[in-house]
């Protein structure tokens, strides 16, 4: 719950950021203002009506006292004043829409017909519009089409009459609760976007400022421990694989696979490097080879599969190097094991092991982003995948 | 130029920011006969006891802490020219590592990698061999690339440098992980041969970084 002088002072602060956490913030003070000089019309109407309009002249006085402390009551709630804010703001909309349907329903009672004959308005009149805007704003668009409609029926009862007037009327609330609750929904929208690019963002320079603390402490230290370990020997050998696995482990977490852009385009250099491991080397250019996210998350699987297929096939001591490079028209992707190779005359028999069946997975993915897959294989050079891409669907 | 000294031993000098691993290093690379002549904590240290001191070799760490190895080497180039740098750096900062080679650096080296794998490496760099992981074999290509597709600069500006087609397919087999044996028998030429495509590739990278710094320094008035 948000305290008035603590809203002010955060829109003090710059606006962005209360834009962002609440969209809907400008709408709710823009409600108010209409409320206001909604009320200041009908005052003004009624007022000059009231010798000969009006059956009880001091009723419809009263009417007009309980609509500006309503209005007062609203105005404090749609701020945030109210219990509950922000949330206790959509009850208030309702009954905002309860108590101008009621103002409405005193006409018969207040207003000579002779006065609606001659195209005079009921009790609430322009002002009971402002709920509309209120439900649209806290229901969206079903609820400022519901609002438009309850408010219609409300003026045309409580009227008698359905005319050229009141249909007027009717188009402009349903309008008007149409476009705000559209408003609302694409806005609502939009800044759920931005809150996620933000917290992405947020993240990333978090990460950064761990990486550069941990670097010189954490990575050194096991770095160190897994130089010592194999130095040791013994059962030492152990307890340096154990911290030069934790090391590569902490690096790559610490570098995270990269996030995806406001343009929805993602590094693929950064993905594949989380790959790397005491036994997988990934080579990339040093910036970003930025590619549409879905196209990075193939790509990523594929090598994933290759990299499995490796573990699987060439035998626990293979190792395997990935390396990306931006050709000219075409960005390949390569996959290379030192394992034995598959020998010619025998892809027949690998595909029998179930080792084409990982070509087929991989193949998959790479037909479904429009690249092409190659497989080098041989006993000297081991076996490669090439995965080509054109840089054009970049 | 044999890169050592009257006993025979490669003249080290270790610049890292954290002790427990300076300290390491040092003794296990004396304890293999090399001989460690200095050790430096950060950039400023490493360029002045460098100068001083004269190493075959400056095993260099990028992460010093507020300063950076990469402006480090570019001045160790500068002031003693004679020293080789290899790094050794436990980042993930392939950017930096890129600067790194392209102030000047011989050949770069992951922290993990083995005492074997260490001295082996210390060892090429005083000879002024490259030393090449595929990462960063995979590095340079992306930054010739880059070069290559760079908007085409004013008259004037140094030539973009570019690799011959050997020199290329040598790259990209070092970044597929084939050692430089491996790469001679498939290409059908001498180990040798492999080795100094290898060190074309960044020699011509740091001439133009060389050429556009002090083109840069005309252009700012900086230049005497």
């Amino acid at each position: 719950m948000t305290s008035l002088p603590e809203r002010a002072r955060s829109r003090a602060q710059g606006a962005t950021l209360v834009d962002m956490e609440h969209p809907l913030e400008p709408f709710w003070r823009g409600i108010i203002a209409y409320r206001l000089l909604t009320l200041l019309t009908v005052v003004g109407v009624t007022v000059y009506h009231l010798p000969g309009g009006y059956e009880r002249p001091a009723a419809a006085v009263g009417v007009l006292l309980v609509m500006a402390v309503w209005t007062a009551v609203t105005s404090w709630g749609y701020l945030g004043g109210l219990p509950g804010a922000p949330d206790g703001r959509a009850r208030l909309a309702v009954a905002d829409l309860l108590v101008c349907v009621a103002t409405m329903a005193t006409t018969p009672w207040i207003v000579r017909a002779a006065h609606l004959d001659d195209g005079g308005p009921g009790m609430g009149s322009i002002w009971t519009s402002g709920a509309v805007l209120a439900c649209a704003v806290a229901f969206r668009i079903r609820g400022g089409l519901l609002a438009a409609l309850a408010i219609s029926a409300a003026l045309v009862l409580s009227k008698q009459r359905f005319g050229v007037l009141e249909l007027g009327d009717i188009q402009l609330l349903v309008l008007a609760g149409l476009t705000v609750g559209f408003a609302s929904h694409v806005l609502e929208r939009t800044a759920a976007r931005l809150r996620r690019l933000t917290a992405e963002q947020a993240a990333a320079g978090e990460r950064e400022r761990l990486t550069r603390s941990i670097h010189d402490g954490v990575l050194q230290v096991l770095a160190h421990v897994q130089r010592r370990g194999a130095e040791i020997g013994g059962d030492a050998t152990e307890l340096g694989v154990l911290a030069g696995e934790q090391e590569t482990a902490l690096r790559a977490l610490l570098a995270g696979p990269g996030t995806t852009d406001a343009r929805g385009r993602r590094d693929l250099a950064a993905a594949l490097r989380i790959l790397a491991s005491d036994r997988v080397t990934v080579s990339a250019p040093g910036r970003p080879v930025e590619l549409a996210a879905p196209v990075v998350d193939e790509v990523e699987g594929a090598v994933r599969a290759a990299l499995a297929n490796v573990a699987q096939h060439a035998g626990a001591g293979a190792r395997a190097w990935v390396l990306v490079e931006e050709l000219p028209g075409t960005l390949e992707v390569s996959v290379r094991d030192d394992g034995p190779g598959i020998p010619e005359g025998r892809l027949a028999e690998a595909e029998a092991q179930g080792r084409l069946g990982v070509s087929r997975s991989i193949r998959g993915r790479v037909e479904e982003i429009g690249g092409t897959l190659r497989l080098d294989t041989g006993p000297e050079i081991g076996t490669e995948w090439v995965i080509a891409l054109e840089r054009g669907q970049r | 130029m044999t890169g050592q000294n009257s006993d025979g031993a490669i003249r080290v000098m270790v610049v890292d920011d954290h002790p427990i691993w300076r300290e390491g290093v040092a003794r296990d690379l004396t304890e293999r006969g090399l001989d460690v002549v200095a050790t430096a904590p950060d950039a400023p240290a490493a360029v002045r006891i460098a100068t001083a001191v004269r190493p075959d070799v400056v095993l260099m760490d990028l992460n010093l802490g507020p300063t950076s190895g990469v402006d480090a080497i570019a001045e160790i180039a500068r002031t003693s020219p004679d020293s080789r740098v290899l790094v050794l750096s436990a980042s993930g900062e392939h950017a930096d590592v890129l600067e790194a080679v392209k102030a000047g650096a011989l050949g770069y080296l992951v922290k993990s990698a083995g005492v074997d794998e260490l001295l082996e490496a210390i060892r090429r760099t005083a000879r002024g061999v490259a030393v090449f992981t595929p990462g960063l074999a995979g590095l340079v290509l992306g930054e010739y690339r880059r070069l290559a597709e760079a908007p085409k600069l004013a008259d004037g500006a140094p030539a973009v440098p570019a690799l011959t087609e050997r020199e290329t397919e040598v790259l990209r087999l070092v970044a597929k992980g084939m050692t430089a044996k491996q790469i001679a028998a498939k290409l059908v030429v001498s180990h040798r041969t492999v080795e100094s495509h290898v060190q074309n590739t960044l020699r011509k990278l740091q001439l133009h970084n060389r050429s556009q710094l002090v083109r840069y320094a005309i252009e700012q008035g900086l230049a005497d």
